[in-house]
């Protein structure tokens, strides 16, 4: 098979440059060894403004024009994944408020507890800040589906094997279809590795130089909503933190640290996690008896510098070409951010257009809406419209955009698929079967990121196994292997809940492993 | 505040609590059990799964697995922190014959042999005793044809998902097998109804009648019995099953679901029933903490008083065993144990939760096997490994060293457990 460009990785990088080359005329394939986003830019923080390092002592909400300038591309491309969250910095000292981003207006004692009652007593004021967050495991699926729908071809559960070269020449990529065993050559002139954390490695199978700074980011979930706003603030060591809510949920983060390991087994450890609740209970009480019902952990990859601390890593992105190494035609695109991923891939086309001798096209992701983002969605007119509940539709919304409609009218056709998997997060058998059909989903687990299937508190009591059976309709998968999506389902769900294993949490845990005994024997 | 004094108070009102009370009573004690919602028996999947036969191959013959009893035999000679194994399992062929008399409202009487039962993702649950709704689908018994069938408007159930797991299982003498869709559940709303309240709509007159009618229009032929979705009435007296049976000519039965399932709460129904029937006081409320044998305590407007105390409250899910930060037992502040096995100066319970977990979700995990651990007559130990009260006993999934929900064992133990407790706070244990 003939593309223009093979793409290795199916992270924000890789498929937003694929979403770009696409527009541009390119025949693009991405091979991802898992599912979408299944490194960084599934496991972010989301914030397009910063988060709680906007109040760094010498920063400033304006400090990042690209960033500014970017968010404003996202809230109108994909205003469904974009969501304002207003930021607190609480302080507790005139010295440690003066410390602070000096440009950020600011709040007294007063007015911060009447905002949050719930913060501990004696915080002098707060810094406040406007941010935005951002869906990043549905940026990354509305980046692969807008790709596709412009002529991309994207295969998740496909690992690239080899760089294959000739002359000094990329000419193609040996694939491994990770699920059916199935193995080919693709060809292509140019060829980006945007595997992130994987990149070293892959490079290193190919002979080639890459270095990078890994890391690993964890994230706790708390369930319910603690507070009204995104709280900012210092750990123990005065690393930023923050406590935000999102969804039915707090999300507290993010620890970020150095980590050699393999990053196709990051999880959350012990010290980690206490490390989190500790900081957070200093500022908010209620943290500790919160139900934490989840820790996320993601590796990370920034750009090669010696000496600076995980903090003070350049979060900006690099283009490196291999052709000295005898690869020419090989781009590799490391680092960047979330918040910025569109400028990234629209350089790193550029880049490919320049390798490939082309002419320059021009860049067209400012203006074609993700999909999802063509038009505003009205939750409250889909609810009385399709009849279900005001919260199944604001979640479906949330994720859907405007392809909500979409969803609705299958269980339009088939009334079955109106069946509410999840109260909750307003899951429909519908959305699944959406998902399944539209979303690039080849295994169970690929639906904790389209449909947050199973990711809540109850950890799939009530949706795996119907959410199984429908995938296993839409898939054609046969008995043994529902059975074994369900297993591996509840094992990703199992590992990310064993470091918070306490409390009310513990009783959900023995009611679903009762309630999943058979799977998996 | 009345006072109150009876011979023994029960804590709990699931299967344990509710045999160890129907033990004291037989034994014609005053018994008063205090019950605070429905827990872990309401959760199950409504069969009683003893000790599954952990040497057996998927490809041996289903007719010659070994019984519930040789197996629990086997696990207690394997694992010396298994309930099995701490209380013997002399008694476990009485106590079970005890509880299926007591609760023969659903249940089949057993005959020793193990059954085997579909499960709703396919896979083949083995248990000792099974509700007499589900006794129809039991695999080893089957001959001929067994027809799953789903219903055309309600998606929560596969039905071509379980008869290809039974399939699988036709080597091994299981019955053949064929997937159906009867088109029931076809009014607007209905297909998207939960199991239970499918289930209360099967017991309205007609309703039963009907859906054995839709069962039988698509029945292929030389079907011998329809396997359905566990929905077949919550209450026994609306006779849902025998309804189903005979509109569609053939016998009905039940596979198991995974909860909230019918035949789970039917089964806690039923013994709440029972307990009443056999003139057991049934308190509803929640103990304070404290207590113990010949303390009053105060619950639900009495001040109750009992010389011998059964405490059967379960585990996390009960409430029998918290966790926050460190693994107690809320009730009595009694030592909690997670695996250590008796091994001395070893604390596991205070450790953190990663550390009490392995990563294989599927293994046995010391954490979720929390619990008290008890002597040869269930009674509970204290730090020093002697029992805490003579007439002081646990029984159920406050026992630990068991992962009740999900090794196979939970209901068996909690029978075994109940009925040594009970026995024991009526005053016929051997000491």
């Amino acid at each position: 098979v003939e593309f223009d460009l093979i793409i290795l990785g199916g992270g924000l990088n890789g498929l937003g440059t694929a979403r770009d080359a696409a527009l541009r005329g390119l025949r693009v394939l991405v091979l991802e060894k898992g599912d979408l986003g299944g490194g960084a830019s599934g496991s972010g923080s989301g914030w397009l403004r910063g988060g709680p390092r906007a109040f760094a002592a010498g920063a400033g909400p304006g400090d990042d024009p690209l960033a500014a300038g970017e968010a404003g591309v996202l809230e109108a491309i994909a205003p469904h994944l974009v969501s304002r969250v207003p930021f607190l910095r609480p302080f507790a000292s005139r010295d440690e408020g003066d410390a602070l981003a000096s440009g950020a207006p600011r709040l007294g004692a007063e007015a911060l507890a009447a905002l949050e009652p719930g913060l501990s007593p004696g915080l002098l004021g707060a810094l406040a800040h406007d941010d935005r967050a951002v869906d990043g495991p549905r940026l990354c699926v509305a980046n692969a589906r807008s790709a596709r729908d412009h002529g991309a071809e994207v295969r998740p559960w496909t690992e690239a094997r080899e760089v294959v070269r000739q002359d000094g020449r990329v000419v193609g990529v040996r694939w491994l279809d990770a699920l059916t065993g199935e193995s080919g050559l693709a060809r292509a002139p140019a060829v980006l590795d945007a595997t992130g954390a994987w990149a070293p490695g892959l490079a290193r199978r190919n002979g080639l130089a890459l270095r990078l700074r890994p890391g690993k980011g964890v994230h706790l979930v708390l369930a319910g909503r603690l507070t009204t706003h995104a709280l900012a603030f210092g750990a123990v060591d005065g690393r930023a933190l923050f406590l935000a809510p999102r969804g039915g949920e707090t999300w507290l983060g993010a620890t970020e640290g150095g980590f050699y390991g393999d990053p196709d087994d990051v999880e959350a450890t012990q010290d980690e996690v206490a490390y989190l609740l500790e900081g957070a209970a200093a500022l908010l009480p209620a943290v500790r008896e919160a139900r934490a019902t989840r820790a996320v952990a993601g590796p990370r990859a920034s750009r090669f510098e010696w000496g600076p601390g995980e903090e003070a890593l350049s979060r900006g992105h690099a283009l490196l070409d291999h052709a000295a190494e005898g690869a020419a035609g090989l781009l590799s695109l490391v680092g960047g951010q979330l918040s910025t991923a569109r400028a990234q891939a629209e350089a790193a086309t550029d880049a490919v257009l320049r390798a490939l001798g082309r002419p320059a096209v021009a860049c067209r992701t400012r203006e074609v809406a993700l999909p999802g983002g063509e038009t505003p969605a009205d939750a409250a007119a889909l609810a009385a419209a399709h009849g279900i509940a005001p919260l199944v539709a604001a979640r479906l919304v949330a994720r859907q955009g405007a392809l909500a409609g979409e969803v609705l009218r299958l269980a339009d056709d088939d009334p079955r698929l109106g069946l509410l998997l999840c109260r909750e997060e307003g899951i429909l058998a519908a959305e699944v079967v959406h998902a399944c059909r539209h979303e690039l989903v080849r295994r169970l687990r690929d639906l904790r990121t389209r449909c947050r299937l199973a990711v809540g508190g109850c950890g799939g009591l009530d949706c795996a196994r119907a959410a199984a059976q429908l995938a296993g309709r839409e898939l054609g998968w046969d008995a043994e292997r529902v059975r074994a999506e369900l297993a591996d389902l509840l094992e990703v769900g199992w590992r990310e809940r064993r470091a918070v294993l306490d409390g009310a949490q513990l009783a959900q845990e023995e009611l679903l492993r009762g309630a999943h005994w058979g799977v998996g024997r | 505040v009345t006072a109150r004094r009876c011979d023994v108070l029960v804590v709990g009102g699931g299967l344990a609590g509710a045999v160890a009370a129907l033990a004291a009573r037989a034994a014609g004690r005053e018994v008063v059990l205090v019950r605070s919602g429905p827990g872990a028996t309401a959760w199950s999947g409504g069969a009683i799964g003893v000790a599954p036969d952990l040497d057996a191959l998927p490809t041996d013959h289903l007719r010659d697995r070994r019984s519930p009893l040789e197996s629990a035999r086997r696990l207690a000679a394997r694992r010396p922190d298994h309930p099995y194994a701490r209380l013997g399992v002399a008694a476990l062929e009485e106590a079970l014959a005890f509880a299926g008399a007591e609760l023969s409202a659903v249940l089949e009487p057993a005959d020793g042999r193990p059954r085997f039962l579909a499960h709703v993702s396919g896979a083949v649950a083995e248990c000792a005793l099974c509700q007499r709704s589900q006794a129809a689908g039991d695999l080893r018994r089957l001959r001929g044809l067994a027809a799953v069938v789903g219903f055309s408007g309600h998606l929560g159930f596969d039905a071509r998902l379980v008869a290809s797991g039974l399939a699988r299982r036709a080597a091994a003498g299981g019955p053949a097998v064929a997937a159906v869709e009867a088109a029931w559940c076809t009014a607007p709303g209905e297909g998207t109804l939960d199991p239970a309240s499918l289930a209360r709509l099967l017991e309205a007159p007609g309703r039963a009648e009907a859906l054995g009618e839709a069962i039988r229009l698509v029945l292929p032929a030389g079907a011998a019995v329809a396997l359905v979705p566990p929905v077949l009435g919550l209450d026994p007296a609306a006779r849902v099953p025998e309804r189903v049976a005979a509109a569609a000519g053939l016998p009905v039965a039940e596979v198991v679901s995974d909860p909230p399932s019918v035949p789970g709460l039917r089964l806690d129904a039923a013994i709440l029933r029972r307990l009443l029937e056999a003139g057991v006081e049934v308190v509803h409320g929640a103990l304070p903490p404290g207590g113990g044998p010949g303390k009053p305590v105060s619950v639900g407007g009495l001040e109750l008083t009992a010389p011998a105390w059964v405490l059967a409250t379960g585990r996390f899910l009960g409430g029998g065993v918290a966790r926050r930060g460190l693994l107690c037992e809320p009730l009595l502040g009694l030592p909690v144990l997670a695996s250590e096995g008796g091994a001395a100066g070893v604390r596991l319970a205070a450790r953190p939760p990663l550390a009490l977990t392995v990563r294989e979700r599927k293994a046995a995990q010391p954490l979720l096997a929390a619990g008290v651990q008890v002597d040869a007559t269930s009674r509970p130990l204290g730090e020093d490994g002697v029992p805490v009260h003579y007439r002081l006993f646990a029984a159920g999934a406050l026992v630990g060293g068991h992962e009740h929900a999900a090794d196979g064992t939970g209901l068996g133990v909690a029978i075994l457990s109940g009925w040594l407790a009970g026995r024991g706070a009526a005053g016929l244990s051997g000491d």
